[in-house]
C-alpha cells in the first residue's frame, strides 16, 4: 500500500507543532524565548522574507517574514555581529532560520520527516508583496514575538499524498 | 589539547560561523577553520590540506553532504578522519544514508554546543 499522509492530516497540520517549532529554534540559535502573539500581528514595511519548500509527499512552503529591523537583530544574534543594514549575512541568517524552521515543524511528524524533502532557502526583500496560492490542503499563519520584535511565520501546503 | 585543523562545508556563511563557535566554546582550541560552501569546493580543499575533522551540512547546492561524504571515501580522502553531519534532516532514514556513507556523527539543526560537544570530542584522538 502506497505511504500517505492523509490519514495524519491532523497531525500535520497541528498548529502546536508550528510553535514549538519556532519556540526551539529561536532557544537554541539565537538563544531567546519567542512566544506567539494571542492576536495577530501584521509585519508592515521594508521586511525580509525567506522561503523554503517542501517536496515529496507533501508539497508546499515554509515563510519566515519579519521587518528589516527585526531580521537585522535576528543576525546580530546569531553572529555576534552588528548589522546597519540588510546584506547578505543578514539574508543568509533569515534563510538559515526558515530553513531550520522548516526542517524542525517536519520532524515533528516522522513520517512527514522520512518523506519531504526541503528546498535551499530563497530570501525576497521589499514590501506590499502578497503570498497567494490556490486552494491549500492548510495553512497556518502565526505571528511570534521575542523582546517586543514581531515576525510571522506561514506553513502552506498547497499538495498532500 | 593539540591543534584540530577542521573542514566546515555549508553553504550558508551564518553557519559554518555557528558551527565555529559551538566547536570553540566545546573547548576545541587551538582550531584551525577552514570552510567549503558545497561538497565540490570541499573535495577540492581535502586534495591540498590535511584535516583532523569534517563537518557537513546535507542540504547544499552541485554537491549535496551525502555525495560528498561518498566521494570522500570513493576517492580515498582523509583515511581516518570522522565526519559529523550537522543538517535539519532529521529522520531515520537519513541518519542511516550518513551512516552507511560513512559518517561517524550527526547533529541535527537547531543544536546547542553542548550537542556538539558530546558529539565531536568523542571523535577526536585527543578528546
Amino acid at each position: 500500500m502506497a505511504l500517505s499522509l492523509r490519514t495524519s492530516l491532523h497531525l500535520v497540520s497541528d498548529p502546536r507543532n508550528l510553535d514549538a517549532s519556532v519556540a526551539e529554534v529561536f532557544q537554541m540559535m539565537l538563544g531567546v524565548d519567542c512566544q506567539r502573539n494571542l492576536e495577530p500581528v501584521t509585519v508592515e514595511g521594508e521586511s525580509v522574507t525567506a522561503v523554503v519548500g517542501f517536496c515529496g509527499l507533501l508539497t508546499g512552503a515554509c515563510i519566515f517574514r519579519a521587518e528589516k529591523p527585526v531580521a537585522m537583530q535576528m543576525a546580530a544574534r546569531m553572529t555576534g555581529m552588528e548589522f546597519d543594514t540588510v546584506d547578505d549575512i543578514v539574508k543568509d541568517a533569515i534563510g538559515e532560520i526558515c530553513n531550520i524552521m522548516a526542517g524542525a515543524w517536519k520532524g515533528k511528524v516522522p513520517e512527514l520527516a522520512a518523506n519531504c524533502g526541503l528546498s535551499v532557502p530563497a530570501v525576497i526583500t521589499g514590501r506590499d508583496y502578497h503570498l497567494h496560492v490556490l486552494s491549500p490542503e492548510f495553512r497556518l499563519n502565526h505571528t511570534y514575538h521575542f523582546e517586543e520584535l514581531n515576525f510571522a511565520v506561514t506553513i502552506v501546503c498547497d499538495g498532500l499524498q | 589539547m593539540n591543534e584540530i585543523r577542521a573542514l566546515i562545508v555549508d553553504d550558508s556563511s551564518v553557519m559554518r560561523k555557528i558551527v565555529e563557535r559551538a566547536l570553540r566554546q566545546a573547548g576545541l582550541d587551538p582550531l584551525v577553520v577552514n570552510e567549503a560552501t558545497n561538497g565540490i569546493e570541499g573535495l577540492e580543499l581535502l586534495k591540498t590540506k590535511a584535516v583532523d575533522l569534517i563537518l557537513s551540512d546535507i542540504n547544499m547546492p552541485s554537491m549535496d553532504g551525502l555525495e560528498f561524504l561518498r566521494q570522500i571515501r570513493a576517492q580515498h580522502l582523509a583515511p581516518g578522519v570522522p565526519v559529523v553531519m550537522i543538517t535539519t534532516e532529521s529522520s531515520e532514514e537519513h541518519v542511516k544514508q550518513a551512516i552507511l556513507a560513512g559518517a561517524q556523527g550527526y547533529i541535527r539543526k537547531p543544536f546547542t554546543s553542548e550537542q556538539v560537544k558530546e558529539r565531536v570530542l568523542p571523535l577526536l584522538p585527543a578528546a
